[in-house]
């Protein structure tokens, strides 16, 4: 990890999605024990993962993990903390509606 | 529409019949048929990480009865048949509901499904990265509880017409930081504010059932226990440490605290419609919420904030209104968008720094931390 430099690097992760009606859950696990730090960016590879209404969906994909550089690492560690109000309900949202 | 003959999953009354239902069927069958009757919307919560060893290192031995009461409560899981639908659950007119409350209500639903979701991602992975058994099973038994809440929102809103999307999982997320002693304040707060919320309307629609637009309030008693039991469960990890919250921590409590109240004044501020037709009046709800979560904070926290100081409800007035003027700039463009952007920014900012300077009140914290939920 560079001061000013970002890298990045592919990890196998399995997502599994919960469409249910007793669970609504999504969470991407790295199979080979990436851990992600403050400030990285992690997409999950190929198309959008649809669980139809009703079921858990199980996938293998592949993530790419963009590590932060450590100017970066610093400021999330340090500004972070004040998108805390996401978790309140009536936190303000951004839906978008099409 | 003919419903005569067909069976919805909203109306079910267990799992197996909502996955039987007829509207399941065509979800699967055909796809781009349902994609068509059903507007998108995406859901976009946050990702976090935090200081996994510290939280780790958190030792629970000077709470320890407390916590295994609690957890074991909380593992008998009272609520599990809770959340499903019976006759209680009336049928609703959304056709004919007004369209302005229409989209304050699911505005509503969104964000209460939306936070769920968040704090069930946020617990499932202390979950994971955590090795102190207390811990992980006190945030796999949140996360479950949290999973399930958003699966019953999200059904209220299919019921509405209105598809949860869950496409954020491909796309690009930035992973934010939170300390671990603001996990715990932030989440405490939310989980009990969350509570004296859910309560007030409860106990407000009992009285005045005539105002209850929405069977999904009649769940928000149990609903809200929940938020209260995982409330103690961050009371008690706060006991766990008294610098937690002593000396200049006290601070931060008080920012807390005043960020979460202020931010739910205006928020509700915002959704006027919604409270018209509970017969709501917004000024007084905020008081009452914020009276209970004085008073069950009381049970950690060594101060509570003066809300029947006279600069409080005034400086939350402008507070509100410096957010209703910056949402308006945002609409504008060029210089009158850049104007007042600054101008609503510099009196938000002036008006929070107005609260947070408003002399706190102290008082003891009792040495037995449990609490039920009393109202």
């Amino acid at each position: 990890m560079g001061l000013f430099t970002r890298t990045r690097e592919e990890a196998p992760c399995t997502v599994e999605v919960s469409h249910r009606f007793e669970e609504l859950s999504a969470h991407v696990r790295f199979d080979n024990g990436a851990v992600v730090w403050p400030g990285d960016e992690v997409q999950v590879l190929g198309q959008e993962i649809m669980a139809p209404y009703g079921e858990v969906v199980r996938e293998e994909r592949t993530a790419i993990i963009t590590r932060a550089s450590g100017l970066e690492r610093l400021w999330t560690r340090m500004t972070g903390d004040f998108e805390f109000m996401e978790l309140c309900e009536f936190s303000f949202s951004e839906e978008v509606l099409s | 529409m003919n419903v005569q003959n067909t069976t919805h999953s909203a109306d079910a009354t267990t799992v197996e019949d909502a996955l039987a239902a007829d509207n399941q069927n065509a979800v699967i069958d055909s796809e781009s048929a349902t994609k068509v009757a059903m507007s998108n919307t995406l859901l976009t919560p946050r990702f976090y990480t935090t200081d996994f060893d510290e939280m780790d290192a958190i030792d629970v031995t000077p709470v320890r009865r407390d916590w295994d009461e609690l957890i074991a409560a909380m593992k008998a899981d009272p609520n599990r048949g809770h959340f499903k639908k019976n006759e209680d659950w009336d049928h609703i007119d959304w056709d004919g509901m007004d369209p302005a409350l229409k989209r304050e209500f699911i505005d509503f639903l969104i964000s209460s499904c939306t936070a769920e979701f968040s704090g069930c991602v946020l617990y499932k992975e202390m979950k994971r990265r955590g090795s102190n058994s207390d811990i992980t099973t006190l945030f796999q038994l949140m996360a479950r509880d949290e999973a399930r809440h958003a699966g019953f929102i999200n059904d209220a809103l299919r019921e509405a017409g209105i598809a949860v999307n869950l496409g954020f999982l491909t796309q690009k997320k930035k992973y934010t930081y939170f300390r671990p002693k603001f996990i715990y304040y932030a989440t405490y707060l939310s989980e009990k504010i969350g509570y004296a919320r859910y309560i007030t309307i409860f106990r407000h629609l009992e009285a005045h059932p005539e105002h209850r637009f929405h069977p999904i309030f009649k769940w928000f008693r149990e609903w809200c226990n929940d938020e209260f039991s995982h409330g103690e469960a961050f009371a008690l990890l706060m006991k766990t440490d008294p610098k937690l919250t002593s000396g200049r921590n006290v601070w931060w409590i008080k920012f807390f605290l005043t960020a979460v109240y202020g931010t739910m004044y205006v928020r509700d501020h915002q959704r006027p419609e919604f409270h018209k037709a509970l017969g709501v009046d917004p000024d007084w709800y905020a008081h009452s919420v914020f009276e209970k979560t004085s008073e069950i904070s009381k049970q950690v926290f060594p101060i509570t904030l003066d809300i029947d100081h006279p600069r409080w409800l005034p400086t939350l007035k402008r507070l509100q209104k410096a957010n209703a003027d910056l949402a308006e700039a945002e609409k504008k463009t060029g210089l009158a968008r850049l104007a007042g952007k600054i101008s609503g920014s510099a009196r938000a900012a002036l008006a929070f720094a107005s609260l947070y300077t408003i002399p706190a009140k102290r008082h003891d914290v009792p040495v037995q931390t449990r609490l039920e939920p009393a109202y």
